[in-house]
């Protein structure tokens, strides 16, 4: 009986060795190798330094004629109500003034209805990206970061084609806003709702350390100067709250700080001129930059909330009852939201103006900012009076006065300069100077391609790449061998990614 | 054999529905993202190009992966011990016959009926740094709890996921062992008291000798819950603190918003078939563990 095996005893044996086997051989696979998840075999670009006006490549310019048409003339012919729907990323107070605002479109004429579908940024973009063309909606609204990853897709109108065939005059619009949403000579999306980072910060500290409340910090000097003399009353305990999160501290500030300093994050002038290869924020600006930042938050004049996860975390330490920092940088956007928060009574530290609001310190000293927030971008249906239909709704929402009434609710900016003579944002500005602060440093930028910011397929990627990268720096890692890892992960990013999709 | 032909039309007939089903729904995708997985795609996942099998060892052999399968195996460490033992202790405290036990069953296996995200979206007010009750109550023997907060922290992140995850998940475990408890046929304990053993002796060698199909059945589920992790990560700590990815588990490096593979279908795939097979190789090597410990009664 000893040596007789059941049958049964035997498979159970079997299979047991299978299962260790397998357990063995994922052992060792994972003992070997460790690459990039992303590196599929393309060679990302070999460094090289470029400074502004420093072209490499001579500029491209895509040729309109490839580009589908925009047949902006089909709805005067078009009979009955035309139904279009118009993918959306904003949430609470902003979804509820945009759906406003289309109501008013909707009731004000007949020949077109629109069908507003909010989910955040984020779900917008995936939904628009992976729906079959017949499921696509006409106008999508998509935020800065995509200008590149939409252009691939070659889904959409080019806006630049509505503008000339409708003779659309965008003269009164913000040159800096139309920039940011054009590459390679066109014009892609609608500038709709821009947002820059300001400081917000606690007037009350300000006092309390014996520094005035009107004249918040602009230099990364003076915004260390103060810190430290807030830190040092007593009136805080933090001058500056920090966050590392990817589509703030982590990432667009960065690209804000990179504008400011007035050099390119990406190559290509910011992709602008040519297709991006490569990033350029490891260099001697980035590390500098980087080591100041991390400078502030060892020397205890600044502190990292983290990543982020809430989006408000770094505002809601200004308001901290035990740990508060004076200071934080925050979009523009929220203004309204935050304004709205403090006047519920749900921080009763702190009052409604209690709250200022500052140009974002950075490089140089100077205002300026690269522009936030989302674009409109019609949709290529293949069908004219709905495209006509798309562009009538999108020329509704950035017209002078839709973008006062925008711009006064939200705290966005308005993209048009003539939305500022019209009420109701004629009547905010006069009345709370606070909301002009995001309008007028963005008045300030440089007509330059360092101010329009990077155009780059995986740019949300990359953001969250640095992201990791900056936390890391925040919390005590070497400046520059983390941010000359990060570039080459982004790197990587880019050669996979326009290996991917050109 | 004739009879049993003659019996696999209607057999078929009946599975149907159910194999439809699971067709739909888990074979289908399931070949779906395999094939997916050798392929190189762009953001529209429509126009595709063959990047040949080996793309799954290259997925899986990267740093990435690699760093978050650690995270999720540490999560599994961390959370079905724990929850096992939590489960069982509570099942045995409920196992009585007295006066209002059922207000203490009710309670313990309350968390069933609440899901992940709510289970998620309550330990997150509650460790919220700055106006969360714990970092207010127990900030002062605790100081990490406010700063930077729990979640915040390299060091606590995933120790307090892992936290709401096993505090979600334990009214399943409470609720399995319950059954389990009551079907441990009463004269076993009869006869062992008979034969004077105490409540240790009870307890060691008839409680849970019996309750082994439960404690296996609870671990493999427990186990996969623990690999397939999203919820809790992507409401707690969105697979941060991102200097070390500390809560990155393979879900959130596949699903997460913030995942550098966000809009490569290829990679993504490739990912999700490999955790797959971690799921299935863990089960295996769990049912193959217990082996003949598991006592299935007579």
């Amino acid at each position: 009986m000893r040596t007789a095996r059941t049958p049964h005893a035997s498979r159970a044996a079997r299979s047991r060795r299978v299962a260790l086997l397998a357990a063995a051989g994922l052992l060792v696979a994972a003992c070997s190798g460790g690459g990039d998840i992303t590196d599929s075999g393309e060679e990302p670009a070999t460094t090289v330094s470029t400074v502004p006006g420093d072209t490499v490549a001579p500029t491209t310019t895509v040729a309109p004629d490839l580009l589908p048409d925009c047949p902006t003339d089909a709805l005067a012919s078009a009979t009955g109500t035309t139904e279009i729907m118009f993918w959306h990323g904003m949430s609470s107070t902003l979804a509820e003034e945009l759906q406003r605002l289309a109501d008013v479109y909707n009731s004000s004429q007949s020949k077109v209805h629109v069908t507003l579908v909010g989910e955040s940024y984020e779900l917008t973009i995936d939904n628009y990206l992976q729906a079959d063309p017949a499921n696509k909606p006409d106008l999508v609204q998509l935020p800065e970061y995509m200008v590149q990853a939409v252009v691939d897709t070659e889904s959409t109108v080019p806006v630049g084609k509505c503008i000339e065939a409708s003779g659309f005059d965008t003269s009164a619009f913000l040159p800096t806003a139309l920039t940011a949403y054009s590459t390679q000579g066109m014009q892609w999306g609608m500038p709709f709702n821009v947002s820059n980072p300001v400081l917000y910060y606690n007037k009350k500290a300000f006092v309390a350390a014996g520094l005035d409340p009107n004249k918040p910090p602009q230099s990364l000097e003076e915004l260390r100067e103060f810190s430290q003399q807030i830190v040092d009353s007593g009136a805080a305990t933090y001058g500056l709250a920090l966050d590392s999160g990817f589509d703030s501290g982590g990432g667009w500030y960065v690209e804000q700080w990179v504008a400011k300093a007035e050099e390119y994050y990406v190559d290509g002038d910011n992709g602008r001129t040519n297709r991006a290869t490569q990033v350029l924020y490891n260099n001697d600006t980035g590390v500098e930059l980087l080591t100041y930042m991390q400078d502030m938050i060892n020397d205890g004049l600044a502190v990292s909330v983290g990543d982020n996860a809430t989006g408000t975390d770094d505002l809601v330490k200004i308001a901290d009852e035990q740990q508060p920092a004076a200071m934080a940088i925050h979009t523009s956007a929220a203004l309204g939201g935050a304004l709205d928060l403090l006047a519920s009574g749900i921080f009763p530290q702190l009052s409604v103006d209690d709250l200022g609001i500052g140009p974002m310190p950075g490089p140089g000293g100077q205002p300026g900012a690269l522009i936030g927030g989302a674009s409109l971008w019609p949709v290529n249906s293949e069908d004219p009076v709905r495209i006509a239909a798309a562009w009538d709704f999108l020329t509704y929402l950035v017209g002078a006065q839709q973008q006062s009434e925008w711009a006064a609710t939200t705290g966005y900016i308005p993209v048009r300069t003539d939305a500022l003579e019209l009420d109701p944002y004629k009547t905010t500005l006069a009345t709370d100077p606070r909301f002009s602060v995001a309008y007028e440093q963005l008045l300030a930028s440089p007509d330059a391609l360092t101010s329009a910011g990077p155009v780059v397929g995986p740019l949300r990627e990359m953001r969250s790449v640095l992201a990791a990268a900056i936390s890391a720096i925040f919390a005590g890692a070497d400046v520059k061998t983390t941010l000359d890892a990060a570039a080459e992960q982004a790197n990587n990013l880019i050669a996979d990614y326009n290996a991917r999709n050109t | 054999m004739k009879r049993k032909l003659r019996d696999l039309p209607p057999a078929l007939l009946m599975l149907v529905p159910s194999l439809a089903l699971l067709g739909v729904w888990t074979i289908y995708p399931l070949a779906r993202a395999i094939d997916y997985g050798h392929k190189r795609c762009d953001s529209t996942f429509r126009n595709c190009t063959d990047a040949g099998w080996d793309r799954y060892s290259q997925v899986f052999q990267s740093k990435q992966f690699q760093d978050a399968l650690m995270v999720s195996l540490k999560l599994a460490v961390m959370t079905v011990p724990i929850g096992l033992v939590l489960g069982i202790g509570l099942a045995v405290l409920a196992d009585k016959h007295l006066k209002g036990i059922g207000i203490f069953r009710t309670i313990f296996s309350s968390t069933v009926a609440t899901g992940v995200a709510v289970a998620s979206l309550v330990w997150f007010v509650l460790l919220q740094p700055q106006i969360g009750v714990l970092a207010d109550l127990l900030s002062d023997w605790f100081p990490k709890l406010k700063n930077p907060g729990l979640l915040n922290d390299p060091d606590t992140a995933l120790p307090a996921v892992a936290l709401s995850s096993i505090w979600a998940s334990l009214g399943f475990t409470f609720i399995i062992m319950m059954a389990g408890l009551q079907s441990v046929p009463r004269d076993l304990y009869e006869s062992a008291y008979v034969d004077g053993a105490g409540s240790f002796r009870r307890f060691t060698n008839v409680t849970l000798p019996m309750l082994t199909p439960s404690i296996l059945f609870v671990t493999v589920v427990l186990t996969t819950r623990a690999l397939q992790s999203y919820g809790e990560i992507a409401l707690l700590t969105q697979g941060g603190p991102q200097s070390t990815k500390a809560t990155t588990t393979i879900p959130y490096l596949i699903y997460g918003n913030n995942s550098v593979i966000h809009n490569d279908i290829g990679t993504k795939s490739a990912a999700a078939v490999l955790l797959f097979l971690l799921c299935l190789v863990f089960a295996a090597l769990q049912f193959r563990g217990f082996g003949k410990r598991v006592h299935y009664g007579n």
